[in-house]
């Protein structure tokens, strides 16, 4: 007896169909399966005081993240699929043929969390103040400047984007997590936003509470304008400052989350796996460039020759090796990893100048300084304590040291640091992570290195690079864009004296309480830490 | 001096002890360069090697030799101890002496200024004054000047009281000797044994606030070798090197273990009442 093929293919299929049901049936629920449970309060923390917590004029993460859930902005990143720009202002979009008229129609009947209604000027004022060339906005407007002519509204509800030239990295620009939207009533009462009571939003929490070096608190928003979100009551963030501090609060459960900076290197995440099996631990990039700055406005390194000495004698590879306990790309300024081909191939970096096997650089770098300063030089080496800042920083005095250069730690505390190094009152910053608001190419060029840069800590100025930078932004050939971006960073690379000096990309470990639902990690450090989505299961 | 020192190891047995490991510290601060087999800043090695035979004490987690950093240690916290306390000591005992024979409103009122000193918490006191001076190893030592000063203007103030109504400071009084001859010829001589035990009982004091600030990250600054400092760095990596905290543990526990022995046995021996050690 014979059965037809199509018989046989509905006997199969049925046959799976039953497999699939039964499976589902005794299957233990996902988390997409789950009805999200409303209530709770998720607990992590920021990993020092803000001190100040105006996200426009502000660069340290700790303010991004205090404030992540006040506000909104007109796009931002899906917390559901991370890669992806969606609208949260702005209901859509439109651009124009030419690519250089942006239009956002926003969303109507919406209210700032004092009640007052949200409209277009509010859009207007918040783009008018961070890309005000007397104000400096190092994030948002560092990236917005160089793009964008002016803002416009159009009426209440439609504003319009002028762009000096068709952007690419304008959308994903517009989404980053510091170009968020303030009220203008707020702003016009109080000036900026450094204050507690400043914080007015439209996001799905409302700022609670923040005690100075002990607590952030947000509460839920009940009229966010997206009904039935947040989910949870509420958010604390612990200010845990140091590595010890927070690996004990995490291995006392009582924070849920680490995924934030800094990263838990290797040997914390096993001694946290040790401690709890109620977490998923997992390695992931920070989108994170580890630098050391120069001041090239003042004595010693206003010189060329002892820039290029410093950028000679770094061992990026030990510092990698040690400080991040291998978990990070040494001397890459773009991370095949993140940046994909407009990075210049790691094996091409590995034979520039500093990056190279060190005994040659030494010696070069030896000379440099003899020539200047025959019985070498000693500088005052700053350094922030926060994450392990001191270990990298006794480092790369013990890597100075080999070429004469001797150096003496000055420490600061988180806020007071980001104020020193702002002025300009620093002759080394001996490391300082900078995360990418964006994961476009064009973001490291324009926090780091060309002359507007939001953290150009050390001021140095080169045309070429500035140029460079801007030509690559401009074009919108990909090909032509990525060969930009190639010469830009063999140019760095082999010149040497740039006051920014790339170490390396940071990875690292972090983990997640298993309670925890909804909970992506977004493509840069300040992305999807408004928690709108996320719940607490049972 | 033979007989002298072998009555001096059989009546004070635990104060030879004390001698000997004080003995030691200055042997290994003084000849720390020639010791130490590498540099104590040197980030050379691998991190985190356990203790073995090309490492004894193992290395940190930035790959420096331990053994060299305690050794080094052992110079910065001898050098700390010794100069804040010669310092700190010497400059309480000359205002205690000369306030305490002055008496009147000078007395009065530099007691005054001695108890407010001395009401503040010693280690929060120096946590203030290191904020305010910044972190290197002479502001530890300033620190601690400001924190023994206090304390040995008290103490040498009340001896000074006693000794300046015995019938010597009087005859000399009589004979028409200035104050100032009266105070630095006369009255702080009859001091000094109570300054000799402030000396070496503060030493260990000394030792332990330095590292104390330094363990707190307030104290010397992070590179320099100090023990308080690596005790830090071993806190945080507790359970993967444990050997980077006894180490630097065990230098400042016989260190102070030492000079308190030490210091015990000199006020025994300088003590009228219970003299007797060395007849």
């Amino acid at each position: 007896m014979t059965m037809s093929l199509s018989r046989l293919s509905r006997l199969a299929a049925l046959a799976v169909a039953v497999l699939f049901t039964l499976g589902a049936l005794v299957a233990p629920p996902t988390a997409a399966q789950e009805k999200p449970r409303p209530g709770g309060i998720l607990n992590w923390f920021d990993y020092g005081d803000p001190g100040r917590l105006d996200v426009h004029a502000e660069s340290p993460l700790v303010v991004q993240q205090a404030t992540a859930g006040i506000y909104s902005g007109l796009l931002h990143y899906d917390p559901d699929e991370p890669s992806k720009v969606v609208s949260d202002l702005a209901e859509r979009w439109t651009v124009s043929p030419d690519g250089k008229t942006y239009t956002f129609h926003l969303r109507k009947g919406v209210k700032w969390h004092d009640g007052q209604p949200f409209t277009s000027a509010d859009v207007k004022a918040t783009f008018d103040r961070v890309l005000n060339p007397d104000f400096k906005s190092p994030k948002c407007g560092a990236s917005l400047k160089p793009m964008v002519a002016s803002v416009e509204a159009v009426d209440a509800h439609t504003v319009e984007f002028k762009l000096k030239f068709a952007a690419a990295p304008f959308i994903p620009s517009i989404a980053s997590a510091w170009c968020r939207v303030a009220a203008k009533h707020i702003l016009t009462k109080y000036g900026d936003l450094n204050s507690a009571e400043a914080q007015v939003g439209t996001g799905p929490f409302k700022f609670k509470k923040y005690e100075r070096g002990s607590v952030v608190e947000w509460e839920k928003n009940p009229n966010y304008f997206i009904p039935g979100l947040p989910y949870l009551d509420g958010v604390k963030q612990f200010i845990l400052v140091g590595g010890p501090t927070q690996l004990a609060a995490a291995k006392a459960s009582k924070i849920m989350l680490w995924d934030t900076w800094p990263p838990m290197r290797k040997t914390q995440a096993e001694e946290l796996a040790r401690a709890r099996t109620d977490v998923e631990v997992y390695q992931a990039s920070i989108n994170t460039l580890f630098l050391v700055f120069l001041n090239s406005k003042k004595p010693p390194f206003d010189n060329a020759d002892l820039r290029r000495a410093v950028n000679l004698a770094i061992d990026r590879q030990e510092l990698v090796a040690k400080a991040l306990e291998g978990a990070g790309v040494a001397c890459a300024i773009l991370d095949p990893k993140l940046a994909g081909d407009f990075a210049l191939p790691l094996d091409e970096v590995a034979k520039a100048p500093g990056c190279r096997p060190k005994e040659q650089d030494i010696a070069e770098a030896k000379k440099l300084v003899e020539k200047h300063h025959p019985n070498g030089l000693d500088i005052e080496v700053a350094v922030r304590q926060v994450g392990n800042y001191v270990d990298r920083a006794q480092l790369l005095l013990s890597q100075l040291r080999k070429i004469g250069i001797r150096g003496t730690l000055k420490t600061h505390e988180s806020a007071a640091g980001y104020a020193a190094f702002g002025k300009g009152d620093f002759t080394i910053i001996a490391t300082q992570d900078r995360a990418m608001d964006i994961t476009d190419p064009s973001a490291v060029f324009h926090i780091a290195y060309t002359t507007q840069a939001g953290s150009n800590y050390g001021h140095y100025s080169d045309p070429k690079v500035d140029d460079l930078a801007d030509r690559a932004l401009r074009e919108s050939n990909r090909d032509k864009r990525k060969q930009l971006y190639w010469e830009l960073q063999r140019y760095l690379l082999a010149k040497g004296d740039h006051a920014s000096i790339a170490v390396g990309w940071v990875e690292g470990w972090f983990f997640k309480d298993k309670k925890l639902r909804n909970y992506k990690p977004g493509l840069t450090v300040y992305d999807n830490n408004t928690f709108m989505k996320t719940w607490i299961a049972q | 001096m033979r007989a002298a020192l072998a009555r001096f190891v059989i009546g004070q047995p635990l104060g030879a002890a004390g001698a000997l490991v004080v003995l030691a510290l200055i042997t290994v601060a003084l000849f720390a360069p020639v010791l130490a087999p590498h540099g104590p800043k040197d980030a050379a090695f691998a991190p985190y090697v356990a203790p073995g035979r090309e490492f004894p004490m193992g290395t940190d987690q930035l790959g420096r030799d331990l053994l060299s950093r305690v050794i080094w240690g052992a110079r910065l916290s001898l050098y700390v101890g010794v100069v804040s306390v010669m310092f700190g000591i010497t400059l309480g005992a000359v205002w205690g002496a000369v306030t305490g024979y002055l008496g009147g409103a000078a007395d009065t009122g530099s007691q005054r200024v001695v108890d407010s000193l001395m009401a503040l918490p010693p280690i929060i006191l120096a946590l203030s004054l290191m904020a305010a001076l910044g972190q290197s190893v002479d502001n530890v030592i300033l620190a601690l000047v400001i924190l023994l000063t206090p304390t040995a203007a008290r103490t040498i103030r009340s001896v000074a009281l006693g000794v300046a109504a015995t019938p010597f400071i009087e005859a000399a009084q009589a004979a028409g000797a200035s104050r100032t001859r009266v105070i630095f010829r006369h009255l702080i001589p009859n001091c000094m044994a109570s300054y000799i035990v402030l000396v070496t009982t503060n030493i260990s004091y000394a030792i332990v606030v330095e590292a104390s600030l330094s363990f707190i990250g307030a104290g010397a600054p992070p590179d320099e070798p100090s023990w308080g400092g690596m005790l830090t760095a071993g806190i945080q990596a507790l359970e993967t090197a444990p050997w980077m905290v006894f180490f630097p543990g065990l230098a400042i526990s016989l260190a102070v273990f030492g000079l308190n022995l030490l210091g015990d046995s000199i006020r025994d021996l300088t003590d009228p009442r219970l003299r007797g050690g060395l007849g």
